[in-house]
């Protein structure tokens, strides 16, 4: 039985460059979560800061309250803000705090990019940014190769999960990319690393992201119907950070998908047949592939070809990426995902509303650990 | 097709050995000096043995490509020139390591996974880069 619940969530403005200092788009994005839970400042005393900045003191200072308890993820990336909800319920049911604020904030466009934070890696900038091997596209497209050399995969076949992602931020007010795109359009973007081009890779963003975890006792007296947190897990691989793209063996292949996932369906009481919708990290077309192999939507080696238009896009079967994911919405690791999960379940998406919204699975990755989460309805 | 040129930090002692010995024609990759066990990428300190040293032993200058991409924009703050191949090569005599590397040569383009490939260093002012050339 799940012990706590989502009752909010915000997201800032946010778009390829905001020029507006990061604290205040986190700001932003809290207030926003706290009031969608029909929440006040002074009523948050749990924090999981998922991002440097802004530090949970000054937060706590900005909302009017004071901090019960404090902890952060060690987790990077999606890993961190989709693990952070098991956080959130440890808190809780320690009795540490009542009302849980995560938040992630993150500046895309600041100088290097998204690149720069390989580089202060030693051996990274010993061994690999000497040869140009920089860059997180050229780490995936040396994983897509191979992938697509194992399988017998037609690198042709990652162009629907472009298509799909174009397909849902089309219906998703905000989205970063939301002009049509045809299959014909697809083959046209630039090649970035073989075989990945542009329309394979994530977005640069800048912006804020926040949601609340209460439990589910309280949840039910709140603004909106609680979204259950039915399990989280969280599997890491024996490889550091800086060693993960180019040495992970013996399978280079995986994450640590199989094993977060397995302890999030066990919390929950699932398996991965009874999940109706998923949202997965995409910063890659190859990443997200690999995740929803190891999350157990299909077998290894035909999750690309799993992922066709008519079933993941709308309308589709298996709808993945619901507002148009990291490709086509926003990058703010993870937290795009949770909020759009919590959303769905809900109901509140309007033409971009899923029919089936009961368990939904989100997978988050960060380098060479892996977060899974299933959000239930309130049953 | 070109080689990027971005000079590699010289000031780093986990990592130094290997530039130095590129320099001097070698390529070495840091091991355990009480089982001689290859360590890569080098972390501080041993796991199978605390008390050993970090020793630099020389490699296989051949070996098998096991994933490779030819890059087509630029990521590096300098130095690089797209297009380039990265080729990711299992070295002949060492199990569980790969060494990440630049493709040479006029025939790069007909490259796949399981091509066998050797050394062919690319020098610099200010470094020399072991690239490899896909072996005859």
């Amino acid at each position: 039985m799940a012990s706590v619940a989502i009752v909010g969530v915000g997201d800032s403005e946010w778009g390829r460059s905001v020029d507006r200092p990061l604290d205040e788009l986190v700001l932003d994005a809290c207030r926003l979560a706290i009031a969608d839970a029909g929440l006040q400042g002074h009523d948050i005393d749990g924090f999981v800061p998922c991002t440097p900045h802004p530090a949970a003191d000054e937060l706590a200072a900005s909302l009017g309250t004071k901090r019960s308890f404090t902890v952060k993820p060690g987790l990077e990336a999606g890993a961190g803000t989709v693990g952070a909800a098991l956080l959130a319920e440890m808190m809780i049911e320690e009795g540490l705090a009542k009302n849980v604020l995560v938040y992630f904030g993150y500046k895309g466009s600041k100088p290097g990019g998204p690149y720069s934070y390989h580089a202060e890696d030693p051996v990274k900038a010993a061994f690999e940014m000497p040869f140009g091997w920089y860059g997180q596209p050229v780490y995936f497209a040396m994983w897509a190769q191979r992938y697509c050399h194992d399988y017998n995969v037609d690198p042709a076949t990652f162009a629907d999960i472009a298509l799909s992602a174009r397909a849902w931020a089309q219906l998703t007010p905000g989205a970063q990319k939301a002009k049509p795109l045809t299959r014909e359009g697809y083959f046209e973007a630039p090649m970035v690393a073989t075989p990945m081009r542009t329309l394979d890779c994530c977005l640069i963003s800048d912006g804020g992201a926040a949601f609340v975890i209460s439990s589910v006792e309280q949840a039910r007296d709140l603004a909106k119907a609680p979204v259950l947190v039915g399990g989280v897990g969280v599997g890491s691989t024996e490889m550091t950070m800086g060693s993960i793209f180019s040495q992970n063996r013996p399978d280079p292949l995986r994450f640590g998908a199989l094993e977060s996932s397995a302890k999030a369906y066990a919390k929950a009481g699932i398996s991965a047949n009874d999940v109706d919708f998923a949202q997965i990290y995409d910063c890659f077309s190859i990443s997200m592939v690999l995740q929803l192999e190891e999350m157990g939507f299909a077998e290894r080696g035909e999750g690309a070809a799993f992922c066709s238009l008519d079933r993941i896009g709308p309308g589709g079967s298996f709808p993945i990426n619901t507002n148009g994911g990291h490709l086509c919405y926003s990058y703010l690791p993870g937290m795009n995902h949770v909020v759009e999960a919590v959303r769905q379940v809900r109901g509140e998406r309007g033409d971009a509303q899923v029919e089936r919204k009961s368990v939904c699975a989100i997978g988050g990755l960060g380098g060479n650990d892996h977060a899974t989460l299933v959000l239930t309805e309130d049953r | 097709m070109s080689v990027p040129n971005f000079p590699p930090p010289r000031d780093i002692e986990l990592t130094n050995p290997f530039w130095e010995a590129t320099d001097a024609g070698e390529l070495r990759l840091p091991a355990c000096s009480v089982c001689g066990a290859f360590q890569w990428y080098p972390v501080p300190g041993f796991a199978c043995h605390p008390e050993a040293a970090r020793q630099w032993r020389e490699v296989a200058h051949t070996g098998t490509v096991f994933t490779f991409s030819k890059v087509e924009r630029a990521f590096l703050p300098f130095g690089s020139e797209p297009p380039y191949t990265l080729i990711l090569v299992a070295l002949d005599d060492v199990d569980n390591a790969r060494l990440v590397t630049v493709l040479v040569g006029d025939d790069q383009d007909s490259v796949e996974i399981g091509s066998r490939v050797e050394l062919s260093p690319t020098e610099f002012e200010t470094h020399t880069l072991p690239t490899f050339r896909l072996s005859a």
